[in-house]
């Protein structure tokens, strides 16, 4: 079968792209794909099933979605907050209306007026403060003719925007683990926290839990990893909290084989985050492969990792106590440490194998390319048998049938 | 207990679900349970016809009958696991194999158009859904708990049977190989006769019928075995049992079989089995060199192993007694009490 595959794909430095560099060739296994090459918006020809990966980068994910509203298919929706995306697609390409138009469809008066109010520089940019609370993930899912996602906690967002079509889970699927002496940055404990350094990522949190856990044990240092976003102030915030004398290691932008040494050698992995747009964590799936034990935010599919895996962290105003205290556990008990580790590596390799993963996309493909054809031909052989015993549309019997089909996924 | 066993039917085939599915009934009935057989034909062909032939099962109302509640229904194959009912068990004995394992091969039903790929999702789906709904889920073998939980990610508890009841002996290890299965393509009776092929010395006798009789009848003409290959055609339990009793050892080598009851039997007769290293669930009870003799799918290997047999027949009756040991194990008191637990 022929799938159309639009996606970043290396060299573009993004987690989508690092994502489809992993899936792609266990998914040509099974299937015939074809990768678009960025910017064309049509499917070569002879496709039987196209597949678009849609996040909330509009430099990354534009030309994608322009070439979804050409001609439907399934959409990866790695973000369920699109907000930045049709903001990249609209008034990024000078089209106030069309973000006025997107506004109104999905939050009606209130939110064209809102629209207005950013366009006329009124307000702040939605985008900017408030992208959770008005996600236009409609903006794509109308267009899609099936959607998959990685949590469940996405799949129930993606009903709750009224989208009725088929629906697949598929986990992130794990990568293997590269054979990578670690890194050790320093003697004691280390805890790593990997990815863009930010308040979203609830870096102040765990510098002052950090900070509060060095009061008891000073051999504890906290590794981050990857850059800082423009407008903080890491500096600062280390200052501040005594960390510039030490217990704090700092590196910026890692490529994978580094990232992979640098996370190997920590003790324990952190990874919070608030907001949340819906988003799974490559960096996550990694940990879990190296048997890291986890601390996250409560949030979103985070939520979703067993509790043998992660610590998991409620976001508001005990969160840094929480924090410090979860961090102190995995410090001082090594065997709390060593059975979270065994877990996670259990998870990844029952939950997210490579080969798992490419099979869900091959059979998510296979059903939306000829699963309305399988459909139609059964409920038409239902009922003309239904109606050949005088059982019409209308009857209970009917509504019966209906019932047992739907129960078993035929109708 | 008020038990009602469900098995899909092929109409004018018999094979080992139905030898088992018979005998779970009728062991059931000796056990004081009130049990009967449920069984609706089944056609998987053309098209969605494997949905909605499968689809029956789900309307039938098995909550009670006649006014007394049903208690139990036992599933066995698909697309018998499809009925609701509040305690239903399956005793797995295989998926359907097309969507699976033999899809895309010789074996396989469904193409390559959009719709047949689509026609296959839907199978695993309703196993995901019915086989979830399971109250208790048991697999005949590892064999079957394996694929089961690759396919679907349900996990079984492995649950074996015995094989029919026959009266099972030994009567010495004589000069003929013993194949005992359905003639068709995946059961690989054609390795057998390529092995006679290559050794003079090997006589074959093959009892069972089936669609793939004329062309194996035509292989052994053109391999010149006319005098050492015999077709038995499909026999009485009494002659079945009177075969088991005389023959040298046993060869079972379908591709990757579910479990295979042919080896139980051969070891309930003290008689060693001749298998392949690819046959699936007999290598669960055939050990090489302890229980019988594995090797690769070659007719060379095959011949050369038989071959041995002939010329260590003390070593070969060690090998089926050690086979009937393993066997004896296997008995309804326990798959029963484990099945109703």
């Amino acid at each position: 079968m022929r799938v159309a595959y639009f996606s970043p794909v290396p060299p573009e430095r993004s987690g989508i792209a690092d994502y489809s560099a992993l899936l792609l060739p266990a998914l040509g296994e099974r299937l015939d794909v074809t990768v678009v090459k960025r910017g064309r918006t049509r499917a070569p020809r002879g496709t039987d099933v196209s597949l678009y990966h849609v996040g909330n980068n509009p430099d990354a994910h534009a030309w994608i979605v322009d070439a979804l509203r050409k001609e439907s298919g399934v959409v990866v929706l790695h973000d369920f907050v699109l907000h930045h995306l049709v903001a990249g697609m609209t008034v990024g390409r000078r089209d106030g209306h069309g973000y006025l138009d997107a506004m109104e469809r999905e939050y009606g008066v209130v939110g064209r007026l809102l629209a207005h109010g950013v366009l006329d520089k009124r307000i702040s940019p939605l985008w900017e403060s408030r992208p959770a609370d008005f996600p236009l993930a409609s903006f794509v899912l109308e267009h899609a003719s099936g959607v998959i996602v990685h949590s469940r906690t996405v799949a129930d967002l993606v009903r709750g925007a009224g989208f009725t079509g088929p629906l697949w889970v598929v986990p992130h699927p794990a990568w293997p683990v590269p054979a990578i002496a670690p890194v050790q940055v320093a003697e004691g404990p280390v805890i790593g926290c990997f990815g863009v350094v930010n308040a979203s990522k609830r870096i102040p949190e765990l510098l002052t839990a950090t900070a509060k856990v060095r009061e008891e044990h000073s051999d504890v240092t906290l590794l981050l990893v990857g850059p800082t976003s423009p407008g903080f102030d890491l500096e600062r915030r280390l200052q501040r909290l005594g960390l510039t004398a030490g217990g704090l290691v700092r590196e910026g932008w890692a490529d994978a084989s580094r990232l992979w040494a640098l996370m190997k050698g920590v003790d324990i992995a952190v990874n919070l985050r608030h907001p949340t747009m819906g988003e799974t964590s490559g960096s996550v799936i990694r940990a879990i492969s190296l048997g890291k034990p986890l601390v996250v935010s409560d949030v979103g599919w985070f939520s979703e990792l067993p509790d043998e895996v992660a610590l998991k962290i409620p976001v508001g105003d005990d969160e840094v106590p929480v924090l410090a205290a979860a961090l102190e556990l995995l410090v001082t008990r090594g065997d709390v440490r060593e059975a979270m580790s065994t877990a996670g590596v259990e998870l990844a390799r029952r939950a997210h194998d490579l080969g798992r993963v490419a099979e869900l996309y091959s059979a998510a493909l296979e059903e939306a390319a000829g699963g309305a054809a399988v459909a139609d031909s059964v409920l038409r052989d239902v009922s003309e048998a239904a109606a050949e015993v005088g059982i019409s549309g209308d009857a209970d019997e009917a509504r019966e049938i209906a019932r047992r089909l739907a129960e078993v996924e035929l109708g | 207990m008020r038990v009602a066993v469900l098995r899909p039917q092929v109409p004018f085939a018999r094979g080992g679900a139905e030898i088992f599915t018979d005998r779970l009934v009728e062991e059931l009935r000796v056990r004081g349970h009130d049990t009967d057989l449920v069984s609706i034909p089944f056609k998987w062909y053309p098209g969605a016809r494997v949905l909605t032939q499968a689809f029956l099962w789900r309307m039938l109302d098995l909550d009670e009958a006649d006014g007394k509640p049903i208690d139990v229904v036992v599933a066995t194959k698909f697309p018998s696991y499809l009925v609701r009912h509040r305690d239903k068990r399956v005793w797995l004995v295989h998926q359907f194999r097309q969507a699976y394992e033999l899809d895309g091969t010789g074996l396989g039903q469904f193409g390559d158009s959009p719709e047949d790929r689509a026609l296959r999702r839907k199978v695993q789906g309703l196993d995901r859904v019915a086989l979830g709904e399971a109250t208790r889920l048991f697999a005949i073998s590892r064999n079957v708990a394996g694929r089961l939980e690759a396919s679907t990610g349900l996990q079984a508890e492995v649950l074996p049977h015995p094989p029919q009841a026959l009266e099972f002996r030994c009567e010495g290890y004589g000069d003929f190989v013993l194949s005992v299965n359905r003639l068709d393509r995946a059961k690989r009776i054609d390795l057998l006769l390529e092995a006679a092929a290559l050794d003079a010395g090997l006589r074959v006798v093959i009892a069972g019928d089936g669609p793939d009789r004329q062309r194996l009848e035509r292989l052994a003409h053109d391999r010149g075995l006319d005098g050492r290959a015999r077709f038995a055609g499909r026999v009485s339990e009494e002659e079945l049992a009177d075969l088991y009793a005389r023959c040298l050892a046993v060869y079972y080598a379908p591709v990757d079989e579910d479990y295979g009851m042919v080896p139980l039997e051969a070891f309930l007769s003290e008689k060693p089995v001749l298998t392949t290293t690819d046959a699936g669930g007999p290598l669960e009870v055939v050990a090489d060199g302890a229980t019988g003799l594995v090797v690769s799918p070659d007719a060379g290997e095959l011949a050369r192993a038989a071959s041995w047999l002939r010329e260590h027949r003390d070593d070969a009756a060690t090998l089926g007694r050690a086979g009937q040991a393993v066997a004896a194990e296997v008995t309804w008191d326990r798959a029963i009490g484990r099945l109703l637990a």
